[in-house]
């Protein structure tokens, strides 16, 4: 962690990537750009600002040099493709996920090369449907994502990183304090309830549901639930928008209450990350209910918000956001 | 011999049917592994809801906590009425579960506007624990349709019906604790109060202000700072400004900035917040304050406009606070001026783009070739095409130096830039440069130079335009093709030339589109 904290500075003063990335034209020392692939024509732009708003939050909280301005490119041939080391997709805006061949072998040598594709919203549960907004800890990347790298690299699958993976240690490691939140010492963080769940099942050691594809050795690749809805600030510098928690709760008899209760609606069933499925039942028109897990416990979504909750998940998911940049910059 | 054949016969249809398939009856149970999983079985709804009440009534801890999760689940009236009774319990673990179902059935759409309902569940602010309170205070805005409902109350009085309105008020006793809950002991719940207090109409007192002002929690701090408009002429209230002027956290004194503003325009003393704040430690809340107080007509000292362009040119991109005081260095007259050129050498490209557009408009630089030629060799196209935007249509006549420094550039859109601005040089000057123009190797410049040409009708355009027309390129073709035809003296003899030699090309078709809607003869 020190180690990281002195060469980041280092790091953002020059190109990490001298061979395979070309300096700016003027050869003066430059920011980092992140590119982001944003198609043309009349698309729902998803949490705006929230990219420049996690380069801003890096640029200030690990002392690198990033450009606050992503660079949009519309399409994979764009020729700036190759003079920029990251590039960013919120799956979500995406009109589909049709590329074209020359798209996919641009893909495929920009990743060949050293560059580094961060897909966000590229794992998302099956259940959500249309409900574009919600966060799933799922451990699969979402079907289309699957189906347009099999065209990319129809030899590697993605696989899941798992939690002890470096890229989780990056910068920052473990879950927001009260010093993240800005909170006095006696303040309380979160419900006692909201917050076992959180530290032992949802973000242990403030780890997420990560699948990656490693190119050369090197993970080149990498799939996450939405995070971006966790990145965005006003002027003022508060968290924009709200985030609510699901909580998986149990109680006295659930397991026999719930397998008789009254049900009329669809199951859906979820990879978990030990490869087993989760079965969420879910009724038309309302959020998940509970979930039948694969050890026969069956347990109910508790939906939690408030201004410390919503403060807490961002928090998180900037700090996971930094550790994904930082992660491949340095890698 | 008769029972020899039947023998034979009852051997003969055991051999036909032995592989048909063994139909069971219908009465009789299928073999477990032919069957399909049952679903399993479920309750009605009525039953579910009967069985969560009988637990809800349990002496058993778990079973009332069970059935007050279990009825979030289930948004309806008589869901909501048996939660009522989950938030009286004495157990708090069962208390915050019923507060969290309550609003899952808000958040399932539940109608939930009755006023004896929401003022029951609103009760519960003043609930010993805290996050039922927090639950509570954070419902407000929902609540507050159903509690601040007026209506119309019968009575007899003396053997009379009376009908006397109630007003939109909050009832007393939930008033107080309402008043009391917004120095609640815990932060969210004061900050939530505060929030909302108008959904409530709550008075804020001076004095209750004042206190907020001086809260140890930075959220209730910038919720309060929202409120100041209420009494911004109060002593205490100004006291407290004052002093968060100089807060540790930067996120308070920029929201303090922003109240200032806001508040400066009708009580002069406020600017006098913004003018100390000029001196301010971050360079980036000092930067924020000058620019207001330069919005305020005020001239700034030299020391603080410098202070703003080191931070414009330390930022790294232009968004939020970098924004607005990027817009706002208008108001500094020359001095600004001067800051929006330095900033055309800043390292994001947005901001650079920017810079210049401000700057070329402000001082009318179009007229200067020296200032905008040099800017347009900037790497960014995004930089270049907002110089060219801010260009077109407004340049004075150009010479041949400028005209030359266009057309060697680099870049295909400015040497198509330099191709346009032929237009507007003397004869001399596009004779001179046209040919090299017209050999470029990107079809926009040479696209454009041809009609360029058409329209100043040089010497010779003729030929060039009929040799064009043989390019490889449909660009090309297309661009000699509307040459010709708006001159269409020269230009038609030429064309129904080219149809009589190239009948079968792309752009001959197009020709013969054109001819044909301008009823010339074709050949």
């Amino acid at each position: 962690m020190r180690l990281v904290r002195f060469i980041l500075p280092l790091l953002s003063c020059a190109w990490v990537f001298p061979n395979s990335f070309g300096q700016s034209e003027q050869g003066e020392i430059s920011s980092i750009r992140i590119m982001q692939l944003r198609r043309d024509g009349n698309l729902r732009i998803r949490y705006p600002d929230a990219l420049p708003s996690l380069l801003a939050f890096m640029n200030e909280h690990a002392r690198v040099k990033f450009d606050q301005d992503p660079l949009f490119i519309q399409s994979l041939t764009d020729e700036r493709l190759f003079e920029n080391p990251i590039l960013y997709i919120n799956c979500d805006e995406l009109p589909n996920f049709d590329f074209s061949m020359e798209e996919n072998d641009a893909l495929r040598q920009y990743l060949e090369l050293g560059g580094f594709l961060y897909l966000d919203a590229g794992i998302k549960a099956s259940f959500l449907g249309t409900d574009l907004g919600h966060s799933y800890a799922a451990w699969e990347e979402r079907p289309e994502v699957g189906e347009w790298f099999s065209q990319v690299f129809p030899e590697k699958p993605f696989i899941p990183l798992a939690r002890n993976h470096e890229i989780f240690r990056t910068f920052y490691k473990g879950l927001p304090t009260n010093e993240d939140l800005q909170l006095e010492k006696e303040q309380k963080r979160l419900p006692e309830t909201v917050l076992t769940f959180v530290e032992q099942e949802k973000w242990p050691q403030g780890t997420y549901s990560l699948v990656g594809i490693k190119v050369n050795g090197r993970l080149a690749c990498l799939a996450s639930p939405i995070c971006a809805m966790g990145w965005g600030r006003d002027e003022f510098g508060s968290w924009i928008p709200p985030i609510s928690f699901r909580i998986r709760e149990s109680a006295d008899n659930f397991d026999e209450t719930l397998k008789l209760a009254s049900f009329a609606g669809n199951t859906f069933e979820v990879t978990r990350e030990d490869g087993l499925q989760d079965e969420i039942f879910v009724m038309p028109g309302q959020r998940p209910l509970w979930v039948r897990e694969p050890t026969g416990r069956w347990r109910i979504f508790k939906y939690y918000s408030g201004e410390e909750i919503s403060n807490y998940a961002h928090s998180f998911y900037a700090r996971l956001g930094t550790n994904i940049f930082l992660y491949a910059l340095l890698n | 011999m008769k029972c020899f054949v039947c023998l034979l016969w009852s051997l003969l249809a055991s051999f036909c049917f032995a592989e048909s398939p063994v139909l069971p009856l219908a009465n009789e149970p299928a073999e477990q592994n032919q069957s399909s999983p049952l679903p399993p079985p479920r309750s009605n709804l009525e039953k579910t809801l009967d069985e969560a009440e009988k637990k809800l009534k349990s002496s058993i801890e778990g079973d009332r906590l069970a059935a007050a999760k279990l009825l979030g689940k289930y948004p309806n009236a008589r869901g909501t009425y048996l939660l009522l009774v989950g938030l009286d319990d004495d157990s708090a673990l069962v208390r915050r579960a019923s507060i969290v179902s309550l609003i899952e059935h808000f958040d399932s759409g539940q109608p939930m506007y009755d006023r004896a309902l929401t003022e029951k569940i609103f009760s519960k602010v003043g609930d010993p624990d805290v996050e039922v309170r927090r639950e509570v205070s954070a419902l407000i805005p929902r609540l507050s349709i159903g509690l601040m409902r007026s209506g119309v109350e019968r009575t007899v009085v003396n053997g009379r019906m009376v009908f006397r309105s109630v007003p939109a008020n909050l009832r007393e006793d939930l008033f107080k604790l309402a008043v009391d809950a917004l120095l609640d002991v815990d932060s969210i719940v004061r900050q939530n109060m505060l929030k909302y207090y108008s959904n409530l109409r709550l008075p804020i007192f001076p004095e209750t202000l004042s206190a907020l002002l001086s809260d140890k929690d930075t959220g209730v701090l910038l919720v309060a700072l929202d409120k100041v408009r209420l009494h911004p002429q109060d002593d205490t209230v100004f006291e407290k400004v004052e002093q968060l002027a100089s807060h540790r956290e930067i996120g308070i004194r920029t929201k303090v900035v922003s109240v200032a503003r806001q508040l400066g325009h009708a009580h002069p003393l406020y600017r006098g917040v913004l003018r100390k704040m000029m001196m301010d430690d971050s360079i980036e809340i000092a930067a924020q304050a000058a620019v207001e107080v330069a919005r305020f007509g005020e001239k700034l000292p030299d020391e603080v406009v410098a202070k703003i362009e080191a931070f414009l040119l330390q930022s790294h991109g232009l968004s939020g606070k970098v924004e607005s005081i990027f817009y706002g260095l208008s108001s500094l007259g020359e001095d600004g001026n001067r800051i929006y050129k330095s900033l055309t050498s800043h390292a994001s490209g947005k901001l650079r783009s920017q810079a210049w557009q401000r700057y070329l408009s402000l001082t009318e630089g179009w007229n200067a070739p020296h200032v905008w030629l040099p800017a347009l060799s900037d790497r960014d196209v995004d930089v270049r095409s907002a110089i060219l935007v801010t260009l077109r249509g407004r340049l004075p006549e150009l010479g041949e130096p400028e005209i030359r420094t266009l057309i060697d550039s680099r870049y295909p859109d400015v040497r198509a830039f330099g191709a346009e601005s032929l237009l507007s040089a003397q004869p001399d000057t596009v004779e001179n440069t046209f040919f090299d123009l017209l050999i470029d190797e990107d079809n926009l410049v040479r696209a454009t130079t041809l009609r360029v040409l058409a329209k100043l009708k040089t010497q010779g355009w003729e030929k060039i335009h009929q040799q064009s027309l043989l390019d490889q390129e449909y660009a090309i073709q297309r661009a000699a093709m509307d040459g010709l035809l708006i001159n269409r003296q020269e230009g038609i003899a030429i064309l129904r030339d080219y149809l009589s030699k190239n009948s079968s090309t792309k752009i001959a078709q197009a020709i013969r589109i054109e001819l044909q809607r301008m009823r010339v003869p074709l050949p």
